[in-house]
């Protein structure tokens, strides 16, 4: 055994003097190969195939624009579009109803504020309705999902039981009667969406573990004396991560979808808060007339969810390992 | 007292198909820095006694539902669920079948072999990582402080087997147990693989048990052999006596089925005729008797008690014993099926 390792040894010295590695073992061989490439992960690949996904940049693109534009809105928008939601009576009959001009690209509304204005300052809150009930369903689906599938049986049942009963209402009367429950508001808004929508992350995570679950470097780890917990944590989610990336970024565009129809049917953001949904609703009464009232936020909206819903797919190309480019 | 006395070990699983005995009363015992080689057909129970002895059996449907295994004289069986966890990867570790996937594709090799020590001797991260290099190195990995932190995709499959040795061997286990550790292997590695096992086990004095179908591989290594059949041990003994005077007609088909260059004769296999039973419809009475040559009407109808035959070499045959009723001597009794 001694004269093997030592045969290891110099076959890896990298001795300038010896060009090919000896026949002796297939694994030196390797060794030389592998070394002067460059050191790759899963997520350096999967970077790599999403910056050639042409449609999945855009989408992004599109949402790093969205995140600055909502960040960075106090420093140039009410100087330049004016407030979104002050407006003065007294001047509310001249600036009503104005079509799209130089001065406010988007028209104005039935109160003389600027559309523009408006939409810029809606797209705070259809990111943060989207990120943090996205949130909220992914830490409740996470948890629910990974127990059901690494504990099966029972507890399997009752989480998934638990689910169909979510499922089985119909989403937006379900979102109506929370709301009607908890009140209205925007961080009711928030809970309603995203305790709506963990069922259907709960069954992705579920899925995921439960093909995970039969790899042998579970029972690898489960032999080294690892934990339940530590096994979910460290051996499981991160090897089950791809698909629930995946579908936590289209879901973000799917919460944002139902931000605007609860504020549509008059459930979520209020007037004064800027809202797409909240503007569309406001110009339903009007849309012949004063058509870029609907057109501009349903813009908004449709850009921003095909966005995320871009992305997601982008991602899911990226993170397949059994694409190879 | 042994290292590791199994008793009457009995795993049965419980499927939809009916009672499975995997494992049905198997028994040995380990001393420290031995070698057990345990031998058997696919399906045999040869896993299943491994898993069963770190209570790895997937519950449900497997259960054990008799026997004990004593490690260091406690019942590894009865004891709390910490306890158990305490032992695995610390005084008995595991190294699998298929070095391909037993490595966490996510994590650095140097990361999961250094994962034993953080999870039982709390080490910090960096110690945990200093001491896999220091296995690494072990185990004949080259340049082992830079391998260590490539992942388990830029390793070979021999790299990665001797990886997950050393893995297993972290904590400075007191046994060992090898499932099929070079099966998924090339030839050329296999050699290696078994030949880094002895001399790491000289090094730190391990007891192995070497799970295998191949008795080439334990013809070298092991001090004792352990023959099963159908989740029943047919039997057991020392390598030796194993080897050169068998006494169950099932252990006789396995050296006759081994291609060997060291005996005269035209060179033909002679394979065992027939299939493994399935083990939800296990034969009557002695559960090789489809499959033997010389079995007669009780081998059908009563189960063979395990003879001790001479100190430390037991068997289960009816026959085994009887004078005349050795390997190449005994009478066929009628051709089989």
């Amino acid at each position: 055994m001694g004269a093997l390792m030592r045969d290891d040894k110099t076959t890896s010295a990298n001795d300038p003097m010896q060009p090919t590695a000896p026949p002796t073992a297939g694994e030196a061989a390797q060794v030389a190969s592998k070394r002067s490439g460059k050191s790759r992960t899963l997520w350096s690949d999967a970077t790599r195939r999403l910056r050639r996904n042409r449609l999945a940049m855009i989408g992004l693109a599109w949402i790093f624009i969205i995140v600055v534009i909502a960040l960075s809105a106090d420093l140039w928008a009410p100087q330049w579009l004016g407030s979104p939601s002050e407006f003065d009576s007294t001047t509310m009959g001249e600036l009503k109803h104005l079509p799209p001009s130089a001065e406010h690209p988007f028209g104005t509304d039935k109160r003389g504020l600027d559309v523009a204005s408006r939409i810029v300052y809606g797209s705070r809150y259809s990111l943060a309705v989207g990120i943090i009930a996205t949130s909220i369903a992914l830490s409740i689906g996470l948890v629910m999902g990974t127990l059901a599938a690494y504990y099966g049986g029972f507890i399997d049942s009752l989480v998934m039981r638990l689910a169909d009963v979510f499922l089985a209402f119909p989403y937006i009367l379900f979102a109506i009667a929370l709301i009607a429950v908890l009140g209205r508001g925007f961080v009711n808004l928030f809970i309603a969406i995203g305790v709506l929508a963990w069922p259907t992350i709960a069954r992705v995570v579920r899925s995921s573990i439960l093909s995970v679950k039969e790899n042998e470097y579970v029972d690898a780890a489960r032999a080294l004396g690892a934990s339940d917990i530590r096994i979910m944590l460290r051996h499981m989610l991160p090897n089950a991560m791809a698909p629930i990336i995946v579908y936590g970024t289209m879901s973000i565009g799917g919460a944002i979808l139902s931000e605007a129809a609860l504020s549509f049917l008059g459930l979520g953001v209020q007037f004064p808060d800027p809202s797409w949904g909240h503007m569309l609703s406001e110009a339903r009464g009007e849309m012949i007339s004063y058509p870029w009232l609907m057109i501009f936020p349903g813009a908004a909206i449709l850009t921003t969810v095909l966005a995320f819903v871009l992305l997601g797919d982008g991602l899911r190309d990226a993170l397949d390992v059994k694409m190879k480019d | 007292m042994a290292l590791l006395q199994v008793n009457d070990l009995r795993t049965h699983f419980f499927t939809r198909d009916g009672l499975v005995k995997a494992v049905d009363g198997v028994t040995f015992s380990l001393d420290k820095g031995e070698t057990l080689g345990v031998v058997g057909e696919s399906g045999s129970g040869k896993s299943v006694t491994a898993m069963s002895i770190m209570r790895l059996t997937p519950d449900p449907p497997g259960k054990v539902v008799g026997g004990e295994v004593l490690y260091k004289g406690a019942d590894i069986l009865t004891m709390s669920a910490a306890e158990v966890r305490d032992l695995r990867g610390n005084r008995i570790s595991m190294v699998f079948q298929d070095p391909m996937t037993s490595l966490n594709p996510v994590y650095r090799v140097g990361e999961q072999i250094g994962e034993a020590i953080r999870i039982h001797k709390k080490a910090t991260k960096r110690e945990a990582f200093e001491r896999a290099v220091e296995l690494l190195d072990l185990v004949g990995i080259p340049n082992p402080r830079s391998r260590a932190k490539d992942f388990p995709h830029q390793f070979s499959g021999g790299m990665r087997q001797r990886a997950m040795i050393a893995m297993a061997l972290a904590c400075d286990p007191d046994i060992l147990i090898a499932d099929e550790p070079t099966t998924a292997l090339d030839v050329t590695i296999q050699a290696q693989i078994l030949e880094l096992m002895m001399s790491l086990q000289e090094r730190t004095g391990a007891a192995i048990i070497m799970i295998t179908h191949d008795l080439g591989i334990v013809a070298d290594m092991a001090d004792r052999m352990l023959v099963l059949y159908a989740g029943r041990p047919v039997e057991y003994g020392t390598a030796r006596e194993v080897f050169y005077s068998p006494l169950h007609p099932y252990t006789w088909g396995l050296l006759e089925s081994l291609p060997r260059q060291d005996i005269e004769g035209k060179g033909e296999l002679h394979p065992i005729k027939g299939q493994p039973p399935s083990l939800i419809d296990v034969p009557t009475g002695c559960s090789f008797h489809p499959r033997c040559p010389y079995a007669t009407a009780i081998c059908s109808a009563e189960l063979p008690e395990t003879r001790i035959i001479e100190d430390g070499h037991s068997v289960a045959c009816h026959f085994a014993g009887e004078a005349g009723f050795t390997r190449g001597n005994a009478v066929k009794t009628k051709g089989v099926v």
